[in-house]
């Protein structure tokens, strides 16, 4: 079991958290038909990356905070986490 | 001989007490772990045999005379203890109802009930160690040969192989019991109790960092435990057994280190998450958790979940055994056996013993065994130049040593009988693998046990796991550890120190770097880990390249699994080249063993049927388990919570059956469900729906939140109001839906699908949390609110004497909400219904819940209030012809698909969901939910029935077209009716269709809907 950083309460069990997926932000304007290709690629298509991904974690049983997280997908390494602010 | 040879050989002279001498058993020493004055009775297979405390069950078998302890998995060839440690798995025994325990590992209990497994009739006479006759009918690879095709017999098969080749059976009238588990945590985490563990934990202690020592056995040493001979260390000599026992005590006495016995890691998991299990017993008394002679019993195992800061592996190595013909014979053992066997337990190895060495540590089990009185007919070395000092001392005690021999078969039946012996090829050890020629003529040598003592395999199974990678050592014949993760250290034999002191030493410099790893100290100083490589690379290589002898049939490279030497020539042969394909092909060292002493014989076969080098085969990728783990220890305790309402006392008294509805539990009806409808249709009915979700919601956005959460419009909701409505994700899809009411004053009160309302809390979260900038606050009220529907005609002449609401319908129509108080509860009531009858939902916070619905049950009594269930609850929704998000909608339901059309606003400026379903509306539908019913009243489709059309091109001559997903016998109505899926084509009211019913072909016919009351008089009135 992993161990994930939330920035209010520490390292926790991963068991704690809910995963929320690959950091993904809405496209804007989406519903322009010339954003189609956008709008499938924001639904369906996953860089699914081996490397550090910018990801979203939620602390379910903990404070409540929905942050985000820069793991990497091999070795697990959580290098750093940060509310939303940070990642606009 | 000398005075002074005998004196070297015989230490225990200055010792011995001719009183303590037992029949079957040396005489008592310091170093043994068995407590001669405390006999303890048990059985096995049925006959009584005596053991002493301490003693495991391989110890007592084998002092007793006992050697074969199982037959073989595939060709059930007699097998018994032959490294007297966790390994033995190919002798696993049935203990009482507890099947495949380890017998070197398993303590006698008084009473204990021993028995053999895999043997059938019974040990010695049995009838499937045929099949190592006809061996050639079993080759490599024979499971996945023979039996896969044809695959519709695989149940017969399967059968049969479970019967042949079954690793003990299961009962199942043992009763229920369950394993706990604890949590633990650790600065530094030592696994392994020898002398580089206990060096670790304790330079590590001293720093001041929190230290945990685990070992799988039951006493502290390691293979200090079993050794006798003086050793060398940085404070000068000591016995080996002494030095263990002062180590322990200063482990033991440290208040930074917790010691856990018994215990066996077996996953690493990233972030140094550990598993182990702790077995047998735990003792509270840290003086003598050294002696397990005051033991207290703790019938089960627990399991440790630990989460380590830094670790440290200390975990050993295994003493490895070498390939020949019948070299899995019972009484062909390890040295290190040997020296357990007399050292720990006091038991005799044998009468007369030849002895392969291949190193210091054969020569010195020679002299362990003439000291206990075993007669020693022959040392055969591998080495052309042993150790002079130790050759010596065996030549004047009369034993001879053949240098350049090796035994190239042991001979026997059920155990040993002897071993043929002859002078090998002068270039000995040959890399990688086996010996090119056996020259001179093979000799005969009696004895009843054969001692090898060749090498020594690190146990780097644990390290692999922790993502450690490790390099072959061609001059030692062992991988090493190369590199190790952050935080992750190895110390002591597993890292290729065989000497004691480089053993301690190194264990110091681990221990210290570990703590330095988590904050304490500042880690080993230069010195030591110069000192420490030093001492390494003087060290002589301990380990012989030679792996096996050739010339051998049934030279096995796996006891587990019965894999000869042929069967990995074979695979290889058969293109099964690299150690992963080799592995999953052949079961190498996918026994119960994990492979532990076969791995390395098994990449040097590998390695030479590819004609390769050992480092180019490479190894296998270690997983979890390392060791064997009880599936029960894994499945622990049921912990899945179970949540109750207020009122679940109340329907359990009254007799209710309930139902899960995700974690909490409801009525699903409290006798006839029909009747509880009639009940409620024509007087009064009462139902518990505290399960809803629930949310309150704060703000003077709240509007704003609910536009983006909801398909259809909030903004003019006025105070007072509720409204339905539908949410969906952004693919457009259906994900919950329920009411909102509003309460005023920037206040809110959302109802959500019982299943979904966790969930969609953390959307609104990470909504709210990124990115829509509403002054909104949402809390999950889910758990504190009591919640009950009284509904049916005389509802409001119930409940307007308990309230000071006016119920009046113009005061509180339909799809109104008033907060007041009910029977001097305060309560947010809602006039909404599923029933289709007038109604109130209310709700209370969750400690007046029983209250309320008591007092309203006795209210209701003149009016014989009808308490109903789900069961009810689904009939009268469906027929209303509400459909239920997750049962008459899936994962690929839009909005539009279920008829609600009305309930999508893509005037809206944007809402979840709203760009796929503008793209969608364009694309238009294909199938839609629609109302049913049967032309015969009497036949009910099961919900999930298939609505078929006439194919012959299909198998059966039907093509599905549709599906029904709900499907109920209306009472009301005297009607079989639904929701089903029907082709847009289809789906017109009028428009009749075929479902297959449990094989019967029936007709019904879409209807409009609500089937009942569709104008809604009942529920507005
Ligand atoms: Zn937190």
């Amino acid at each position: 079991m992993i161990l994930i950083d939330c920035p209010n309460c520490g390292e926790r069990n991963v068991a704690e958290f809910r995963f929320g997926g690959e950091y993904n932000p809405r496209p804007q304007n989406p519903d322009d038909p010339a954003s189609d290709a956008a709008w499938v690629d924001y639904l369906y298509l996953k860089e699914n990356k081996l490397g550090v991904q910018k990801e979203w974690w939620y602390h379910r049983a903990g404070c409540g905070l929905w942050f985000l997280a820069e793991r990497h997908t091999k070795s697990h390494a959580v290098e750093k986490t940060y509310f939303w602010e940070a990642a606009k | 001989m000398s005075t002074k040879t005998k004196d070297a050989i015989n230490p225990e002279s200055q010792i011995q007490n001719p009183k303590s001498k037992i029949q079957n058993r040396l005489s008592s020493h310091p170093s043994h772990k068995v407590d001669y004055t405390r006999p303890i009775e048990f059985e096995f297979n049925g006959k009584k045999y005596t053991a002493f405390e301490g003693d495991t069950v391989a110890s007592a078998l084998w002092a007793a005379g006992v050697r074969v302890l199982g037959r073989s998995f595939k060709y059930h060839r007699p097998r018994g203890p032959f490294a007297l440690t966790s390994g033995d798995t190919n002798a696993m025994v049935r203990v009482g109802d507890e099947p495949n325990v380890r017998p070197s590992m398993k303590l006698v209990e008084p009473g204990m009930a021993v028995e053999s497994q895999n043997v059938w009739p019974s040990l010695n006479a049995d009838i499937m160690s045929l099949t190592s006759y006809g061996s050639r009918f079993m080759p490599v690879g024979f499971y996945y040969k023979a039996f896969f095709r044809p695959k519709a017999l695989w149940p017969t098969y399967e059968k049969v192989i479970r019967n042949a080749a079954g690793l003990g059976y299961v009962t199942t009238d043992t009763p229920d019991t369950y394993y706990d588990k604890k949590y633990e945590f650790a600065d530094v985490l030592v696994i392994g109790g020898g002398p580089a563990g206990m060096s670790a934990a304790l330079s590590a202690a001293k720093t001041g960092a929190r230290v945990m020592l685990l070992d799988e056995n039951p006493y502290l040493g390691g293979h200090l435990a079993y050794e006798r001979q003086s050793v060398d260390t940085k404070n000068g000599g000591a016995k080996a057994y002494e030095l263990a026992d002062q180590l322990a005590q200063q482990v033991l006495a440290h208040p930074n280190i917790q010691v856990e016995l018994n215990t066996s890691v077996f996953d690493i998991g990233y972030h140094l998450w550990v598993g182990a299990v702790k077995e047998g017993w735990t003792n509270t008394d840290p003086d003598s958790i050294q002696n397990p002679k005051s033991k207290i019993q703790n019938p089960e195992a627990r399991l440790l979940k630990i989460r380590a800061k830094s670790l440290v592996a200390a975990n050993g190595a295994f003493e490895q055994p070498l390939v020949f013909e019948n070299s899995d014979l019972p009484g062909v053992i390890l040295g290190s056996a040997a020296q357990r066997l007399m050292h720990l337990y006091g038991a005799t190895p044998g009468k007369r013993a030849v002895v392969l060495s291949a190193n210091r540590d054969g020569l010195q089990v020679a002299l362990d065994l003439l000291v206990a009185g075993v007669q020693v007919s022959v040392v055969i070395e591998l080495r052309d130049q042993p150790d002079s000092d130790l050759v010596t001392v065996l030549e004047s005690a009369g034993v001879p040593v053949k240098t350049d021999s090796i035994v190239t078969k042991a001979q026997g039946n059920k155990g040993v009988r002897g071993v043929f012996v002859s002078q090998a090829a002068k270039e000995l050890p040959l890399s990688p693998g086996g010996i090119k020629a056996i020259r001179g003529t093979k000799e005969f040598v009696i004895c009843d046990l054969l001692v090898t003592s060749v090498g020594w395999t690190p146990a780097t199974g644990l390290l692999y796991q922790a993502k450690g990678r490790m390099d072959y050592d061609e001059q030692r014949a062992e991988f090493l550890p190369a590199h190790l993760p952050p935080k992750v250290h190895a110390a002591g034999r597993v890292a290729g120190a065989h000497s004691v002191k480089a053993e301690l030493l190194e264990g110091e410099m681990a221990g210290l770097n570990a703590a330095a790893d988590v904050g304490f100290g500042k880690g080993a100083s230069k010195k030591l880990q110069n000192e420490v490589a030093k001492l390494k690379a003087a060290e002589p290589v301990r380990t012989s390249a030679l792996t096996y002898i050739p010339g051998g049939k049934k030279s096995f490279v796996s006891f587990d699994e019965d894999v000869s030497i042929k069967d990995v020539r074979d695979s290889v042969a058969e293109g099964y080249k690299s150690m992963e394909l080799l592995k999953r092909y052949s079961t190498l060292s996918m026994g119960p063993s994990q492979g532990k002493y076969e791995n390395a014989n098994t990449m040097a076969l590998c390695a030479e049927a590819n004609n390769q080098t050992i480092p180019e085969t490479g190894t296998t990728t270690g997983r979890p388990p390392f060791t064997s783990v009880p599936l029960g220890a894994l499945a622990g305790r049921h912990m899945e919570p179970v949540k109750y309402t207020p009122m679940h006392d109340w329907h359990i008294a009254r007799g209710a059956t309930m139902m899960n509805a995700g974690l909490w539990k409801r009525p699903e009806y409290y006798g006839d469900p029909a009747a509880e409808v009639v009940g409620t249709r024509n007087s009064l009915g009462i139902i518990d729906v505290g399960t809803l979700g629930k949310l309150r919601l704060y703000g003077k956005d709240v509007p704003k939140l609910l536009e983006m959460l909801y398909t259809n419009k909030w903004s003019k909701l006025a105070e007072g109001g509720v409204r339905y409505g539908v949410m969906c994700n952004e693919e457009g899809i259906v994900s919950d839906d329920g009411v909102t009411a509003n309460l005023g004053g920037d206040e809110w009160y959302m109802t959500a699908t019982t299943g979904g309302v966790t969930g969609l809390y953390q959307d609104i979260e990470w909504n709210l949390q990124s990115g829509w900038d509403f002054d909104v606050h949402a809390v999950n009220m889910t758990d504190d609110y009591a919640a009950m529907n009284l509904t049916g005609p005389n509802a409001r002449e119930v409940l307007q004497p308990l309230t000071d609401i006016d119920l009046n319908n113009e005061a509180f129509p339909y799809m109104a909400a008033r907060q007041g108080t009910v029977a001097g509860v305060p309560a947010i009531l809602m006039r909404i219904g599923f029933t289709g009858e007038l109604g109130y939902e209310m709700h209370v916070p969750a400690g007046y819940g029983l209250y309320l619905w008591e007092t309203l049950m006795d209210a209701g009594e003149t009016f014989n209030i009808t308490p109903f269930g789900v069961e009810a609850q689904r009939i009268m929704r469906l027929e209303k012809g509400h459909f239920i998000v997750g049962q008459d909608t899936d994962a690929l339901t839009n909005p539009f698909m279920a008829h609600l059309d009305w309930a999508v606003k893509l005037d809206k400026s944007d809402f979840l969901g709203k760009p796929s379903l503008v793209r969608i509306q364009k694309r238009g539908v294909e199938q839609k939910l629609v109302g049913y019913e049967m032309l015969d009243s009497n036949i009910v489709p099961e919900e999930a029935n298939q609505i078929v059309v006439p194919n012959p091109d299909r198998p059966i001559g039907l093509e599905t077209i549709g599906r029904v997903t709900s499907s109920r016998y209306s009472p009301t109505l005297e009607k079989s009716l639904g929701l089903c899926w029907l082709p847009v084509d289809q789906s017109e009211p009028g428009t009749e269709f075929t479902v297959r019913i449990r094989g019967e072909l029936h007709q019904g016919k879409v209807v409009p809907i609500p089937f009942y009351d569709p104008d809604g008089k009942r529920l507005k009135s």
